[in-house]
């Protein structure tokens, strides 16, 4: 059983804090912008994601796992809540007023930077990422980023282990092919990769000891995101080491012309309200269906 | 594949005791619960006792969890014990404290999902210091054996193996079943308990029932609130809440069958029980159907918001510890600024949307649970192979007059079973002559044990005590005799004595039957009773809105599996279930489980588990 956190296996985890688009929590400008200011902020969903696989290397190997994410210091926010997932051991705030205006290419300049201050030399075997954020992104950041480091990059990754002996990890991905959707592939490549988790991802625990290193980890990350500010290094262009001609606006090739709003389609589908009660109408409906499954009903 | 010194499986009141005491005795266990949560699947009445015995040593909850009496997950101490006898709108009252108070060091009304979330937090806590701990959400199926020791196969997690096995899956034990360790209950032996929680704000309670803050109240029926079964009902104050429900012989509602709620039902349309559990209720006015769509959507979202205010203030208001805190946090300066907000919230409500405040109680949660009488079903050797039966499971549940205990008897039984396992571990040996035997030795000298087989001559005299004052001859001419007879200390040494020798269990039919249960309270309520009238007239939720208040996680396929769709036990059961799970379609019955709140009641002619981890009924209250 893993009852400590081991240096056998280090992760990172790149986390993003973004609009809340659920109901009641997201406001537009009149031009159908967000307004930013109006709309809550939480830790995006695919980071969420993220830092659940995060903390699956934490509950099944006894990874030491480390958060870091660039933005203002309200991101802080995005830290604890990671953390809360995935009981980091330390959390890396990349804020610098130089980094404003950064594109996907400025940006894996800083993650690079940021996981090479990761305790113990930077020495990180696995990086994990989010598919992708939800306000504007792109999906780049993380195979640049994996390609700064140096890292072997896996995307859409839905389920992943590691063999800590000859520090392989074998990793399930979620793959589209010539039309065909939901195709399993599996990869198998030498420590470190840099992993974009799919939003499918769920971490399943499935042996009694990893349960309950789930519920000892999981009481650890509350008592910890308490007192996130304890884990927590707020590190600038300076502290990170990085040349400022590669950050913020100035290492930014991208070039956003305008976002089109996407006009919303015309259905094509016709609707009626059928009585449950009708018999006549059902029979209409079955034999409706009867029709389009071509003789597929059984029964 | 993995390894254990003992695994238990169920975290109920018993099973996590045995987790402490093995913790506490440094020995490795974890425990295994299929609910999501230790608590969320178990139900009581309740009271919990810690037992002061006349003669041998009982293992209370203070002693296993020594933080019990700081933090007292619980709601109330009772020291009030009333037994009601009822006849329409007729009461005859006796006062019962006594035999609440016997042999008792107390007894708290406790709701489960707070009293075993507590257990388990402190059983975890110090079972991970031996690198053991709680898995929930986690079902057991089956067991093997693979030299010596027990292979564990669960629906949820891979195989693991351990070398003792403490069974605290409760009265519906599948360990049990699958072992073939004892016989499924048989409806002459449980009883099914149905109850449901009433909201009524602190205070409240208090004024009501006349008790101080750290008082409780515990008040039970009989007579025709009965409707003629075997039982009885129990109304018990919580902190906030009420718990009101009804315990009846489960042979007597094999006999004449009669929907478990309506027995709740009975209970609440009694006049005396109607004026205990009334409380002030906004009642929402219909909204004005020619305003404009978006008036209408306004009106309906400002009224619910401003009645979940005026619910939350005025329970507030009425809690001496949430005033406190409300002034406190700064938000208002005074008790008479809560007052003068609950006033205007009332007022708005009142004059803006016409809501009306009328006189008639609320319902939180219904549930039910088969409960085992250890009279008629204790297992006389509660173990098999390296498996030991502890509470529940083993069907050690007591019923004496009007008390029930459970909770304290599983208690016991799981401290007796952690105790025996703690030596196996240390001689390393698990087998029946040592580890069972052993178990099975010091359940026997439990107190609980004589408790279930005799009965205590100075118990019977706390009734006899209280009925002193019932004229005689109205009991008819049979009870009269007794109560004669009895009176005397030495004939009752003499009858209790005989009795005892006859034969606890043989007498039993004679003790526990219509008369008195039902026939002698409603002959005592008509002649001697007191009046009472009820100021309104409850509205009870009918089976489908209790239901829809219920939480689940859904699972798609049965945890159930009728056998014999056409046997007269299952068409009892279109009755008998207390959610309506069952109905008669072409002379089969058949099951739609969704509703199902895992009494048993069900359990004996069907194919029945437990549902997979996490799925089923998840109570709040318990
Ligand atoms: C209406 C009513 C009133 C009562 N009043 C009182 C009272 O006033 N005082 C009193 O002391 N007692 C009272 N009792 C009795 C008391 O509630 C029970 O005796 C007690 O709760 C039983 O505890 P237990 O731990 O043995 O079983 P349970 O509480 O039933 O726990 C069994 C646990 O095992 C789990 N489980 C079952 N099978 C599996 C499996 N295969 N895998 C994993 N987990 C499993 C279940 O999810 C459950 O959590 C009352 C009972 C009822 C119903
Ligand atoms: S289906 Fe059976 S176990 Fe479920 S509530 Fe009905 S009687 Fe109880």
């Amino acid at each position: 059983m893993t009852s400590t956190t081991t240096k056998d296996l280090n992760v990172a985890v790149i986390v993003k804090l973004e609009p809340d688009f659920s109901e009641g929590n997201v406001s537009y400008n009149a031009d159908g912008t967000l307004n930013r200011a109006e709309t809550k902020s939480i830790l995006g969903p695919h980071s969420a994601i993220a830092s659940n696989a995060a903390f699956y290397a934490k509950v099944k190997y006894g990874a030491r796992v480390a958060v870091g994410t660039m933005g203002p210091p309200i991101a802080e926010s995005a830290l604890q809540q990671a953390q809360l997932l995935c009981d980091a051991d330390e959390l890396h705030l990349y804020s610098d007023r130089l980094f404003a205006g950064a594109d996907t290419l400025a940006t894996a300049e800083v993650l690079k930077a940021g996981v090479s201050k990761v305790e113990g030399d930077g020495k990180v075997d696995i990086v994990f990422s989010g598919h992708r954020a939800s306000d504007g992104e792109t999906g780049q950041t993380g195979p640049q980023t994996a390609w700064k480091l140096g890292y072997t990059f896996l995307g859409h990754v839905i389920d992943y282990n590691v063999d800590l002996q000859s520090r392989f990890v074998r990793a399930k991905r979620l793959i589209s092919l010539q039309g065909f959707y939901d195709i399993l592939e599996e990869v198998e490549a030498p420590l470190p990769v840099f992993i974009s988790i799919d939003p499918s991802y769920k971490a399943f625990f499935n042996t009694v000891s990893q349960r309950l290193a789930f519920e000892k980890y999981q009481k650890e990350a509350r008592s910890r995101a308490e007192n996130y500010k304890q884990f927590l290094k707020v590190l600038n262009t300076q502290q990170l080491g990085i040349d400022p001609k590669l950050v913020g606006l100035p290492g930014s090739p991208t070039i956003v012309y305008k976002v089109e709003r996407i006009p919303k389609a015309k259905a094509s589908r016709k609707s009626e309200v059928i009585d449950g009660a009708n018999r006549d109408q059902l029979t209409r409906v079955a034999a409706n269906m009867y029709e389009v499954l071509g003789g597929m009903v059984i029964k | 594949m993995e390894h254990y010194d003992v695994a238990i499986i169920g975290g109920g009141s018993a099973g996590l005791a045995a987790l402490k005491q093995l913790s506490n005795l440094n020995k490795q266990a974890i425990l295994i619960e299929a609910g999501k949560k230790a608590g969320s699947k178990n139900i009581s009445g309740g009271i919990l006792y810690s037992k002061k015995p006349k003669h041998g040593k009982t293992f209370n909850v203070e002693d296993v969890y020594p933080e019990f009496l700081q933090d007292t997950p619980v709601e109330r101490r009772i020291t009030q014990y009333m037994l009601h006898a009822t006849s329409r709108d007729k009461v005859f009252t006796m006062n019962l404290t006594a035999a609440h108070e016997y042999q008792a060091n107390f007894g708290y009304s406790v709701l489960l999902n707070k009293l075993n979330g507590w257990f388990a937090k402190q059983a975890s806590e110090s079972a991970e210091r031996q690198g053991g701990g709680i898995v929930s959400g986690v079902h057991v199926r089956s067991l093997n054996w693979q030299n010596e020791k027990t292979v564990i196969e669960t629906d949820e997690i891979e195989p693991f193996e351990a070398k003792a096995v403490i069974a605290a899956d409760g009265v519906n034990s599948e360990l049990a079943e699958m072992t073939g360790a004892r016989a499924k209950f048989t409806p002459e032996q449980l009883y099914q308990g149905v109850k449901v929680i009433v909201k009524l704000p602190e205070e409240i309670i208090e004024q009501r029932f006349g008790i101080g803050p750290d008082e409780g109240a515990a008040h039970l029926f009989a007579g025709d609130v009965t409707l003629n079964h075997i039982g009885g009902g129990f109304l018990y104050t919580n902190l906030d809440t009420l718990s009101v429900g009804a315990v009846y012989h489960y042979d007597s509602l094999m006999e004449r069958p009669s929907e478990p709620y309506t027995l709740v039902n009975a209970l609440i349309k009694n006049p005396l029980v109607a004026e205990f559990i009334k409380d002030q209720v906004a009642v929402k006015e219909e909204i004005d159907k020619n305003l404009p769509k978006e008036e209408q959507l306004r009106t309906r979202f400002a009224v619910s918001k401003l009645i979940k205010t005026w619910n939350e203030l005025r329970d507030s208001y009425h809690s001496r510890a949430a005033r406190k805190k409300l002034i406190e946090s700064g938000k208002y300066k005074s008790e008479e600024e809560i007052r003068a907000r609950l006033d205007y919230v009332q007022n708005e409500l009142a004059t803006k949307y016409y809501t009306k405040f009328v006189t008639d109680y609320v319902e939180l949660e219904y549930g039910a649970k088969l409960v085992p009488d250890g009279k008629r079903c204790a297992m006389k050797k509660p173990y098999y192979k390296n498996i030991l039966f502890v509470g529940d499971a083993a069907g050690r549940g007591i019923f004496i007059g009007p008390r029930i205990e459970g909770l304290n008897v599983g208690i016991d039984d799981g401290v007796r079973a952690a105790n025996a396992v703690a030596r196996a571990i240390d001689r390393n040996n698990f087998s029946t002559q040592f580890m069972g035997e052993s178990y099975s030795q010091s359940i026997e000298e439990s107190p609980y044990t004589r408790d279930m087989k005799e009965i205590d001559k100075d118990y019977l005299k706390i009734f006899l005590d209280a009925a002193k004052d019932v004229p005689k001859d109205i009991i008819g001419q049979r009870y009269g005799m007794v109560f004669r007879l009895m009176s005397s200390g030495t004939l009752r040494g003499l009858a209790v004595g005989f009795a005892n020798i006859l034969g606890y269990d043989k007498l039993l039919p004679l003790v526990e039957s219509e008369d008195t249960y039902v026939q002698v309270p409603i002959e005592l309520a008509e002649k001697t009773g007191r009046q009472v009238q009820a100021t309104y007239e409850p509205t009870i939720p009918t089976i489908a809105q209790r239901i829809a208040q219920l939480k689940y996680d859904d699972d798609r396929v049965s945890h159930i599996k009728v056998l014999n769709p056409k046997s007269e036990f299952m068409k009892k059961m279109v009755t008998l279930c207390p959610t309506l799970c069952y109905s008669m379609e072409g002379g089969d019955v058949t099951l739609q489980h969704e509703a199902c709140i895992e009494c048993g009641s069900c359990a004996k002619e069907t194919e029945w588990r437990h549902p997979r981890g996490e799925k089923g009924v998840i109570y709040q209250y318990g």
